[in-house]
């Protein structure tokens, strides 16, 4: 019971408009390849915890199963785990809590979505229906005009600028072409990202994380079993979970996610560390507002400095507390499912010294936060060498 | 009549009273007999888990908390798009999600007064709107 929890394999497919392959083939592909980074047999696992967030963008009602067995799990247990744009961090969660509790030694974890297929409009339609059905869809709101919403009363109230959120995309997109993995590897100007096409405003198309396919895996382990199985575990230290209001309109306060500062004072008190301890992060920026807010909610910086803190270049490498070093999911994607487990691999490529050029020097505790909606869900997780 | 400009959800009782009081002008809320917890758009049962509840006629006077346009709508919502989409408190500090109308968006600003308005959207639906006093 008292055994810590490690990751000892980590795979990503590639994120992107994949016409070439559906919900299976794409897990297949990422769960080969944490097999391979683990040097184990699929016979070795004792369970999965698939993440797909929605059956109408997998168009497939009971998705975890047909995972499950695709990458011959055979009769193995699976559990499926749901917690929108956070579904990947929850089923890592779910999976930790399987291993500590001493149901199983080693598990699989497969976040997984399919989203292009359903073309824009649709999938904003889909994703709206993640707002509260009776009193929000019925108006035409949806996440980015959320997100918008927010963006606008942090510029109201803390001077942030429209400026600032550009930067944010600036930096993910650099990063971004440094990830094979990632959706769009190509780094932008402040300019191109500005004067791009509105989308709600006052975000613009490069203030929005692109709509994409993906799936990544990893697989975690008790103690024992991880020693064994790898030379190099990252183990799980802190886990914080939260969760808000449905409706925006219930909300005390629109410049914060709330349930990010409860996960993370959670997950810090866990690990039994602060954030100035916090050596690279990997935050939810399903639009570059949820950066700024996500650099002041995690404190990283003060309540209303996050824009001072893009603008100073803070969350670069180099900076106080390197953001997003895989891109985000701004330029990496965001199929939902896939994208919380897509975080715990860059992590782990980083506090294993294995992100390349993105590499963050030295680096031994890291952060991934993952939000669904827009806080509803929220999960904090700490990890080190 | 359907509330909404577009809805996923069958007419319950408690929105088929909502809109009959919406056809006349008048915007009710719920409010918990056992907590006193108000609630705008109504809910039939309290937080605190109680079903006691009674309607109450909401203030329809505020000001915008924030806003946005929806340039890029949901599938469902083309025909409307471009529109803006507000969060308002009204003077009994409940607050409020719905579109604003009658507004271009450079004229616009967070702390502007609104009132809330019934629009019938079609010949069968049926909405609360925003419009600056």
């Amino acid at each position: 019971m008292t055994q810590k929890v490690g990751i000892v394999g980590i795979g990503h497919a590639k994120f992107g408009k994949r016409t070439d392959a559906t919900l299976r083939e794409l897990a297949y592909e990422a769960v080969t390849r944490a097999l391979e980074d683990a040097k184990i047999n699929v016979k070795d696992i004792d369970a999965s915890v698939i993440g797909v967030a929605c059956e109408e963008f997998a168009a497939q009602v009971s998705p975890a199963v047909l995972v499950n067995d695709y990458v011959g799990m055979g009769n193995k247990p699976v559990f499926r785990a749901e917690a929108a744009c956070a579904t990947g961090s929850a089923a890592i969660q779910a999976a930790w809590s399987l291993v500590k509790a001493g149901l199983v030694d080693v598990v699989l974890v497969v976040g997984a979505e399919t989203m292009t297929h359903l073309g824009t409009l649709k999938a904003t339609d889909v994703i709206a229906r993640a707002g509260d059905t009776r009193w929000e869809y019925p108006f035409g709101a949806t996440f980015p005009s959320f997100y918008a919403m927010m963006a606008e009363a942090h510029m109201h109230e803390y001077g942030t600028t429209r400026e600032q959120l550009s930067m944010v995309s600036v930096k993910n997109h650099m990063y971004g072409a440094m990830n094979p993995y990632a959706h769009i590897q190509k780094a932008i100007t402040l300019e191109e990202a500005m004067k791009s096409s509105m989308i709600c405003y006052p975000l613009n198309l490069y203030d929005c994380c692109l709509i994409s396919d993906g799936a990544a895996a990893v697989v975690l382990a008790n103690e024992e079993k991880a020693k064994k199985i790898s030379d190099t575990p990252i183990w799980l230290k802190g886990l914080g979970a939260a969760s808000d209001t449905m409706m925006i309109s219930e909300r005390e306060t629109l410049t914060e996610l709330r349930a990010t500062k409860i996960a993370a004072k959670k997950a810090y008190g866990m690990a039994g560390i602060t954030s100035r301890e916090v050596d690279v992060a990997v935050v939810h920026d399903c639009f570059t507002i949820g950066e700024i807010m996500a650099y002041e909610d995690l404190g990283f910086c003060k309540k209303g400095k996050g824009g001072k803190f893009i603008e100073e270049k803070q969350s670069y490498i180099g900076g106080k507390t390197p953001v997003n070093t895989d891109g985000g999911l701004k330029s990496k994607g965001h199929p939902l499912g896939a994208t919380g487990v897509s975080m715990t691999i860059e992590i782990t490529k980083q506090l294993r010294g294995e992100a390349g050029k993105r590499q963050v020097n030295g680096a031994e505790i890291g952060l991934s936060h993952n939000v669904g909606q827009i806080g509803q869900y929220c999960f904090v997780h700490i990890y080190s060498r | 009549m359907k509330f909404g400009y577009v809805s996923c959800l069958p007419e319950t009782p408690l929105i088929t009273r909502f809109v009959e009081e919406l056809k006349n002008n008048r915007l009710m809320g719920t409010k918990c007999e056992k907590c006193g917890a108000k609630y705008l758009p109504p809910r039939a049962h309290c937080k605190c888990g109680s079903a006691d509840i009674k309607w109450y006629e909401a203030p329809r006077r505020g000001k915008i908390l924030t806003y946005t346009t929806v340039v890029v709508p949901p599938e469902s919502m083309s025909k409307y798009a471009p529109y803006i989409v507000a969060v308002v408190e009204l003077e009994d500090k409940t607050r409020l999600l719905a579109q604003l109308t009658g507004v271009t968006l450079n004229t616009l600003r967070v702390g502007m007064p609104v009132q809330v308005i019934t629009r019938r959207v079609g010949a069968d639906r049926i909405v609360y709107e925003f419009k600056l006093v």
